[in-house]
């Protein structure tokens, strides 16, 4: 049509553009950002399973555990499609998909805070029950509940994610600071102000856009955001008591908002690698992110059991956590099954979990096997001061959980706590008390009760 | 802009008169504007060349610490180019989507539109007035509104994760109807005649006859609908769900994810994504202005 | 000339209408299909026959499911009637109230800043004085962020009101001697840095828009206003502005809208849509957030229809306010 010269043009920008990218042999392979560089060894027979997954690593994890399952397993091949999308992104597809019975994938990574919206009502989730019963004795069962509802399993995780300390040793020596003998809290702020006095910075992190040391505290003191029916109680004496013990580190100066909201963000990692910050209190996971992120530190960062309040039974809880389950609609759903649950759960996968990911995994089989554990070519042995699982095989008998994290309300509570009710607490300055009513009455509205 | 500074009898400031003799004053006066123009567009210009310094800089430093329009050289390097072009993953496809369904959607939304503006405009017939009541009650309404019950429409019509349905629901746009129709009431209705007498059947009239007549509308049209197009975010982000199928601006958003470390590419693609439209722009630039402001119409 | 193809009364003179012959003929005793495509009875339906599929199935349709889902409490298989109970909790629902106060404050202040702003530009640029190149390099680049999609200048614009001190706008006010700033979590830099990606991509259109007004001003009036010795402030007070009155009211129109139903800037400024104690949450963020984010379709369709209602509302009370219904808006 030559009345459209502009759309002549247009065309013209198409072509060359279509060019451009039919030269590009990514582009031929219908996958994301996400390349693959790891060899399934899946032959021409291999059953094909699309995979979500929002972490770019777990996909590489489980491409090597595909191609261990393929050796092991040469009549029942599997082919992983994996394509690793956003958080909030891949979790409202998936609602959108499993609504709609449409596009649903046989292998998808949920996020724990996303995973109680998933079980509500009727789940559309393989029950994985079964299918975890050869590995039954050696897990951390507590991390099998975060996952169940009415006894029944719809996920597995890759990990504890056990709440630790990570200390800073050359800036905490520089101050004159022995981390070993911080025990508890009140070491622990203790620490921190002499810090703080020492260098004018902030020794930990006052966390405004997520809950690690929040729900640490809560699982010593005993309290929870919900009771065992789904009740709002974030204006429990417990809940105040906890908040209350953060807020009166950071106006002592021991602690301070890090950029980013807290430790596991692009920003705060910048600002750690950089010395802004001395202490993170973070699950186990987070020393992949000091490999990954933080190669300045290399060598100087140690790894030691979280603070505790005294006297409390429960040392440390999970923090975290990726429930990888098995929507019901999917065509290969047991050979799915099978495969996830050797590769999450088997002694074999959770090597390779510690060996690539870095995480404790759910397995403590492993925890004492220092060939394992102690391997001097391992890239986690070798980057931090202390061993891990030192700090993990001291507290492994009493690792705690909220239960709350398994509730269908726990994800309204954690959006409200991670947007609002943190920020008016560490960045407005809004006192505790005050911050945690409006929180309950906010929840009550939003939740009918 | 001081205005007191120099006292002028003169009141046209406003119309264009080449014309006229120039004032005393009007040259400092003329000094100042030209000053505070360039002040003003260098400000705007600001965040594009942030956006081409940072191209040469690692994205997640740029996460960490900010953008800024200084570059250090021992930091900047060509790593990010050398990814877009050999290690982009999908990035090129998604481009290559964009284009396509700028493309499909343009082409199909003036020609449905220009069709349906026609009959508004040529004839006289029942419910004439109710339907373009309609027409101006889309304008007003928020496509945001409509979002959740059309997407679980297209969903019930089998058009999830498809083009179509990112196409569809715009093919016939109030805003262009509108616009077309107030142009062609500027064209002679003996023209409709002419063809009768010639024996060209209705809808020839229109191909052949009118359609030629509406280029310069057209034009503006399509520019208008190629930008709206192309940086459409929220109902194909909605709709579709295969990372193959994504458009650019979902793409990109795709690469803001603290999981992936794909800070880089998000920065060189976000930058190279500015390129087909503003080589467009330097092209079009009086169509683009047209197109952009064609909806301030005075009837 | 920016906007003679806009305006019909240009059209009317310029088009050139040449007949051609063309050998065929209606035939009278022709095949029925044939005949159809010269029936003048059938052809304004086959026309409009487009619109009338679209508008009837991807608006008229989802709308009034829109207001029927409004009524409704949506769970997957599971639908039931629960008449006003999605609007009565929206009354008690302080996240909605804050999101509805974030849009119409954003709605107000663009309002204020984006239509006064534009306006003196285009006087100054359509002034008889200053060089043209300048102005059309001016003309360019205050029109080119337009071009910009959201999600680049959102991407573009969270860099640069980084709270690091090294990013460009901390290192703007640490020239003044000021700390670095934490931009994009509190409530009123969060809103400054909304306003400023605003005035970015729309200071230029809006111009264009102001000067494409300005040049269909017909000269007479200037000359007479000249005549009566009319200073310049009172030319531009009774001879540019009533003259203009059409294009602001348009610009209004269209920036009510455009306020009232932001959603990706703050979606892309705070990379996502949860802002710190959601200062970016406007009302299709909260929607999007119950609908898509929480699955509650009932919820966020009464969201919808609120919206829906406070626009309509805003722009009929504008309209009426500035006389459009006296003389019609439209012809």
């Amino acid at each position: 049509m030559k009345v459209l010269r502009p759309l002549a043009a247009l065309a013209v920008v198409a072509a060359t553009a279509l060019v451009g990218a039919c030269a590009q042999p990514a582009s031929n392979q219908p996958s994301d950002e996400y390349s693959s560089t790891v060899d399934q060894k899946a032959g021409e027979d291999a059953t094909t399973l699309t995979l979500w997954t929002f972490v770019e690593l777990h996909g590489k994890f489980y491409e090597t555990m595909a191609a261990h399952w393929n050796e092991q397993h040469p009549d029942e091949q599997v082919k992983l499609d994996v394509n690793v999308m956003p958080y909030d992104d891949m979790h409202n597809k998936l609602q959108l998909a499993l609504t709609s019975g449409e596009g649903v994938p046989d292998l998808v990574d949920i996020e724990l805070g996303k995973f109680p919206n998933f079980t509500k009502g009727t789940p559309a989730l393989e029950d994985l029950t079964s299918y975890a019963e050869p590995y039954r004795d050696d897990l951390v069962e507590a991390r099998l509940d975060l996952y169940s509802k009415e006894g029944k399993t719809y996920g597995f995780d890759f990990h504890v994610g056990t709440t630790l300390a990570f200390y800073n040793t050359e800036l905490l020596e520089g101050a004159g600071i022995d981390y070993t003998t911080i025990q508890t809290w009140d070491d622990f702020k203790e620490a921190g102000v002499k810090y703080h006095d020492a260098t004018g910075k902030a020794f930990g992190t006052a966390d405004t856009s997520a809950q690690w040391q929040a729900n640490l505290l809560l699982g010593q003191l005993g309290g929870d955001y919900l009771d065992a029916d789904g009740n709002v109680t974030v204006d429990s004496p417990e809940v105040v008591q906890a908040f209350e013990i953060l807020k009166d580190l950071q106006d002592s100066g021991a602690v301070a908002v890090p950029p980013g909201g807290q430790p596991d963000t692009e920003e705060a990692y910048g600002a750690i690698n950089k010395g802004d910050f001395a202490a993170m209190i973070m699950p186990e996971w987070f020393m992949s992110r000091f490999t990954a992120y933080m190669p300045d530190l290399k060598g100087k960062i140690a790894i030691a059991p979280a603070p505790v309040v005294e006297g409390a039974e429960v040392k440390t809880v999970g923090g975290g956590g990726t429930g990888t389950a098995v929507p019901s609609v999917g065509e290969h759903k047991e050979l799915a099954a099978e495969f996830i649950a050797y590769a999450k759960l088997s002694k074999d996968g959770n090597e390779e979990i510690w060996r690539t990911l870095g995480f404790d995994p759910m397995n403590t089989s492993m925890w004492q096997d220092e060939a394992i554990t102690h391997d001097p070519e391992n890239e986690y042995v070798q980057y931090f001061t202390t061993n891990p699982f030192d700090s993990l095989n001291a507290v492994s008998d009493s690792i705690g959980l909220l239960v709350s994290a398994t509730s269908p309300n726990a994800p309204s509570v954690n959006n409200l706590f991670t947007t609002e009710t943190l920020n008016d607490i560490f960045e407005s300055g809004t006192p505790v008390k005050d911050a945690l009513a409006q929180a309950q009455s906010d929840l009550e509205n939003e939740l009918g009760q | 802009m001081s205005t007191t500074a120099v006292k002028t009898r003169s009141p046209r400031v406003v119309a264009s008169a080449p014309t006229r003799a120039p004032k005393r004053g009007d040259r400092s006066r003329s000094v100042l504007m030209g000053l505070a123009f360039v002040v003003v567009a260098l400000l705007a210009l600001v965040p594009f060349w942030a956006m081409f310094i940072g191209t040469f800089q690692d994205g997640s430093l740029l996460i960490r610490y900010g953008l800024n329009l200084g570059l250090n050289p021992a930091d900047a390097n060509l790593d990010n180019y050398a990814m877009l072009f050999t290690d982009s993953g999908p990035y090129f496809g998604w481009f290559a989507n964009s284009v396509i369904v700028t493309v499909v959607q343009v082409v199909g939304t003036l020609l449905v539109s220009a069709f349906v503006a026609y009959g508004f405009v040529m004839y006289e017939f029942r419910f004439k007035t109710p339907l373009f009541i309609c027409v101006l009650v889309i304008m007003t309404v928020p496509f945001e509104m409509l979002m959740l019950p059309l997407y679980v429409q297209t969903n019930a019509m089998g058009l999830e994760d498809s083009y179509a349905a990112v196409i569809l629901p715009f093919l016939a746009q109030a805003t262009t109807i509108f616009f077309f129709r107030q142009y062609l009431l500027g064209i002679p209705t003996e023209i409709l005649e002419a063809g009768r007498v010639d024996g060209v059947t209705e809808y020839g009239i229109f191909f052949r006859l009118v359609l030629p007549l509406m280029k310069p509308a057209m034009a503006a049209m399509a520019i208008l609908n190629g930008m709206a197009t192309w940086n459409n975010f929220l109902w194909p982000l909605l709709v579709l769900r295969s990372p193959e199928k994504y458009t650019l601006p979902i793409g990109l958003n795709t690469l803001l994810t603290p999981y992936g470390n794909n800070y880089s590419l998000l920065i060189v693609g976000a930058f190279f994504s500015l390129i087909p439209i503003l080589l467009l722009f330097l092209a079009f630039q009086r169509f683009f202005i047209q197109g952009m402001t064609a909806g301030a119409v005075k009837g | 000339m920016v906007n003679d193809v806009a305006t019909p009364a240009t059209v009317r003179a310029a088009p050139v209408v040449r007949r051609r012959r063309v050998g065929r003929r209606p035939a009278a005793g022709g095949s029925p299909a044939k005949n159809l495509l010269y029936s003048r009875k059938a052809a304004p339906y086959v026309f409009v026959l487009p619109f009338i599929l679209t508008f009837g199935i991807f608006w008229a349709f989802p709308l009034g499911r829109s207001f029927l889902m409004s009524t409704q409490h949506i769970l997957p298989g599971v639908t039931e009637n629960v008449g006003l109970d999605n609007f009565e909790r929206l009354v008690g629902d302080r996240l909605f109230w804050l999101a509805m106060g974030n849009s119409l404050r954003y709605t107000l202040l663009t309002l204020v800043l984006l239509i006064p702003i534009p306006l003196v530009l285009a006087v100054w640029v359509n002034s008889r004085i200053g060089s043209p190149k300048i102005k059309a390099f001016f003309k360019s680049a205050m029109f080119v962020p337009a071009l910009t999609s959201v999600v680049v200048a959102g991407i573009v614009f969270r860099l640069m009101f980084s709270e690091s001190e090294t990013a460009l706008f901390n290192q703007v006010i640490g020239a003044f001697g000021l700390e670095p700033e934490k931009w994009l979590k509190n409530d009123l830099t969060g809103l400054l840095a909304l306003l400023l990606v605003a005035m970015w991509r729309w200071t230029g259109v809006n111009m264009m828009y102001f000067l494409a007004g300005l040049q269909s001003i017909p000269a007479e009036y200037y000359e007479a206003a000249e005549l009566d010795g009319a200073s310049r402030w009172q030319t531009f007070r009774y001879v540019t502005l009533p003259q203009m009155r059409p294009t602001i009211i348009y610009v209004l129109t269209i920036s009510v809208y455009g306020g009232m139903a932001m959603f990706l800037e703050s979606f892309m400024l705070y990379g996502g849509n949860n802002s710190p104690q959601n200062i970016g949450l406007t009302i299709v963020g909260y929607l999007y957030r119950q609908g898509i984010e929480k699955n509650d379709l009932g919820y966020a369709s009464a969201v919808g229809v609120v919206l829906l209602l406070v626009i309509l509302a805003i722009n009929i009370t504008q309209l009426a306010f500035n006389g459009m219904f006296r003389k019609g808006a439209t012809r």
